[in-house]
């Protein structure tokens, strides 16, 4: 308890302490990291910063309560810090919750809150990283997500034949039904963490092969929910061993029914294992050349309107997807990229069978052909300003 | 669209509201591990709620433009019920007999009720409704996961658990609510037309058990088949709210016949019908004027020259008339695909089935107890 309380004094000091999304400093530690939690020793000499997480508003999914709950959302502030030693790397973060929520196994309609820590596969290029949603075609993301549901039984094929029964259906009654149930209850898994690759929306495939391995918690206490991660600095997805990494971080509210892209998330974020190679830090975190007010005549005058909804008081459009937040989450290369080459990362997440008559692409040769037109005819100044003024649009923090 | 669509014809002039369909399906798929709230069939009274509640107010669906419509997700107190039991064990000591919850909503909660006014001009008829194997679906459209497909070789439309992560759009945008949260697994599950019945040449449980033989399950383009015959060459079948854009392929023969009104007097009021063609439209569009006209048509044909192919299928005589299946199509679809033929019931659940009283039950707990020793 003294442990923990004196983490929680530590960051709430630094919280206040750090400048906003600046990279990640990851302290070396020689201490295990096989099972770590947010009281683990580890966290009493890590360096904590400030990341903002900037509500997923690029899809609108067809859940009607959902997107009128959500409709207003902010973005919010969390504390991360990173820890690593010669084989594991660790994360805390720490977001601000007004409720606990957990999914309950007897409702339809509870959702859980959670978090997600999300890496690249391929990070040696930091102007082309996987679409921070969920990866995309080409660019693998790894995530390891964690979810707060009371208890679930994934259906299995391991034969537990005779307790898939509903218990009034068993010849059991008194002491002997009680030892029924409470064999049931073995059965069921009370810590919802998994792993997934994905190359876009809709490709996320759960690892189960165990060639992934992570272990995660969660505890809420104080309007809060502290989360941490410790996963191998290396595996089949990912290879970590470098002088810095992308990661990027999501969280969900139960309360606000959050699941899948009904999420906050950041952009990608540098964690710093050695100072001087800034390749990363600069892509990441760098400094916004471009003017945004003329940027934004630019947008204007070039029809980025016609398609997209740029600003929150912008009528929603079905033709591609929408922008409101993209200045939270996406990256400066990203944008220049999604300008001068709209088909290198084309978001698969438009379901077409969903809106038929909105081609967000088309498919030529089995690939992806954005209907976005090509910008790189544009003056490289003038896409610049575009991309400041793109960089600007994003929630306000909570 | 799948390669061939397997259907259901359903005559709503023969369904007396038994629901045997409804307990056929529940012991086979869904009494057990969450599903117990779940009716992939369910007989609700029309004009009624419903099972979900007020379903066809929840959203979903497409509009004309073809495009996504956001729903509702219901809740399983207030719209689906929940499925209460009984004191059973207490009974023992001596307790009156109680249900286990305070029941407040739950499936036919105003079973029979219908409307109008007793005696004058009250009415109403039951609607079996199952998962439509929609052509188009709207629970597919809406997964952001593609953990629903539909199968190329018949058309049935089904949740990959391994993909499916429980995010429950699939349910808002179903405008047939025929979809279901599992919330001991957290995921979706639905009928799946026991596609491993039907892949033995059986029908699905609710067509085999309906007693009042109201079901027919074939190919749409089998064309002897008699589902052909009644939606295609007759156009007596009718999909129910094809309105929602979805391509619905159960099929209904609308209710034709209701009895007369009564006057103030409770005399009959000649030529009246009870049943409002307006209700009629609603559910099945503007072409259930064509499909009363035939079935009138064919009636009379019968009466009067004894002959009508249209009446001699709805008669129902033989069930291997009803369901085409055409065993030999599936072994073949295995076959070419390398794949072996399912069961028709879930291996896992039938371990049991052949316990008698007084069996050792050893995988329940490791054999110590005997079953029905406190019988």
């Amino acid at each position: 308890m003294k442990k923990l309380t004196s983490t929680l004094v530590a960051l709430a000091t630094l919280a206040t302490a750090v400048a906003a999304d600046s990279a990640i400093d990851a302290r070396k530690v020689t201490t295990s990291l096989d099972k770590v939690s947010n009281t683990s020793s580890v966290w009493n000499g890590a360096k904590f910063s400030t990341v903002t997480l900037y509500p997923q508003t690029t899809i609108e999914f067809n859940d009607k309560k959902a997107n009128e709950i959500n409709a207003e959302n902010k973005a919010v502030k969390a504390q991360v810090a990173a820890v690593y030693n010669s084989a594991k790397i660790a994360f805390l973060i720490k977001w601000p919750d007004g409720t606990k929520n957990v999914q309950q196994g007897n409702r339809t309609d509870s959702y859980a809150d959670g978090f997600a820590v999300q890496f690249a596969s391929n990070y040696a290029n930091p102007a082309e990283l996987p679409y921070i949603g969920m990866g995309s075609e080409g660019r693998q993301a790894l995530i390891h997500l964690q979810k707060q549901v009371v208890k679930f039984y994934e259906p299995n094929g391991n034969g537990d034949v005779a307790t898939q029964v509903n218990p009034n259906q068993t010849e059991l009654f008194g002491k002997d039904l009680k030892v029924f149930n409470a064999k049931v209850d073995t059965l069921a898994s009370l810590d919802y963490e998994k792993s997934y690759v994905g190359e876009g929306f809709r490709s996320m495939t759960e690892i189960k092969d165990g060639s992934s391995n992570s272990q995660s918690t969660m505890t809420y206490g104080k309007n809060a929910w502290t989360g941490t991660l410790s996963r191998s600095l290396k595996d089949t997805y990912v290879d970590l061993n470098a002088a810095a990494i992308p990661v990027a971080f999501a969280v969900w509210d139960g309360e606000k029914m959050g699941r899948n892209g009904l999420k906050y998330l950041t952009a990608w974020t540098a964690v710093v294992f050695q100072k001087g190679d800034n390749t990363l830090v600069n892509a990441l975190h760098g400094k916004i050349e471009g003017d945004a007010t003329k940027g934004k005549e630019s947008a204007i005058a070039n029809g980025c309107t016609g398609c997209h909804q740029m600003e929150k008081t912008d009528a929603a459009s079905l033709m591609g997807p929408s922008l409101t937040n993209i200045g939270g989450y996406a990256t400066v290369d990203y944008l220049r990229e999604s300008l001068v080459k709209p088909s290198a990362v084309v978001v698969p997440g438009y379901n077409r069978n969903a809106h038929s008559n909105y081609a967000w692409y088309n498919i030529e040769n089995g690939k992806r052909v954005s209907t976005m037109p090509d910008h790189s005819w544009m003056e490289k100044a003038d896409i610049d300003n575009i991309i400041a003024y793109l960089k600007t649009l994003k929630a306000e923090v909570k | 669209m799948s390669k061939r669509q397997l259907a259901m014809v359903m005559d709503l002039n023969k369904c007396i509201g038994c629901q045997t369909c409804t307990v056929a399906c529940k012991t086979q798929w869904t009494n057990r591990n969450g599903r117990e709230y779940m009716y992939w069939n369910n007989v609700e009274t029309y004009p009624g709620t419903g099972y979900p509640k007020n379903w066809m107010e929840l959203g979903g669906g497409f509009d004309a433009a073809g495009d996504l419509q956001p729903g509702v997700i219901p809740n399983l107190e207030a719209d689906y019920g929940v499925p209460w039991d009984y004191n059973y064990d207490a009974l023992q000591g001596g307790a009156s007999f109680e249900p286990n919850v305070e029941p407040t909503w739950g499936p036919n909660w105003d079973e029979d009720e219908g409307a109008g006014v007793f005696p004058q001009d009250n009415y109403f008829f039951y609607l079996p409704r199952i998962c439509n194997h929609c052509t188009n679906p709207g629970c597919l459209s809406a997964c952001p996961r593609d953990a629903i497909f539909k199968r190329e070789q018949d058309g049935v439309v089904l949740v990959d658990l391994d993909r499916c992560q429980g995010y429950r759009y699939c349910i808002a945008g179903c405008p047939y609510k025929k979809i279901y949260f599992n919330p001991k697994i957290s995921k979706s599950e639905k009928c799946i037309l026991c596609f491993p019945r039907i892949e033995q040449g059986l029908p699905p449980a609710c067509a085999q058990q309906c007693v009042g033989r109201i079901r027919f399950v074939g190919f749409l383009d089998d064309e002897e088949g008699q589902v052909h015959k009644l939606v295609n060459k007759y156009k007596v079948a009718i999909g129910l709210r094809t309105d929602y854009g979805t391509q619905p392929n159960v099929y209904y023969v609308p209710p034709t016949e209701s009895p007369a009104k009564f006057d103030a007097n409770g005399k009959i009021i000649e030529g009246s019908t009870r049943l409002p063609i307006e209700e009629l439209e609603k559910l099945f569009g503007p072409e259930v004027h064509g499909a009363i006209a035939t079935l009138k048509a064919e009636m009379k044909k019968r009466k009067e020259t004894g002959e009508s192919e249209l009446m001699d299928i709805l008669i129902a005589y033989q069930h291997s008339d009803m369901f085409r299946l055409d065993n030999n199509y599936y072994q073949q679809v295995a076959k070419e695909s390398g794949q072996h033929l399912l069961a028709p019931v879930d291996n896992r659940y039938v371990t049991g089935k052949h316990t008698k009283a007084g069996h050792v039950m050893k995988f329940f707990h490791g054999g110590d107890v005997k079953a029905g020793g406190h019988h």
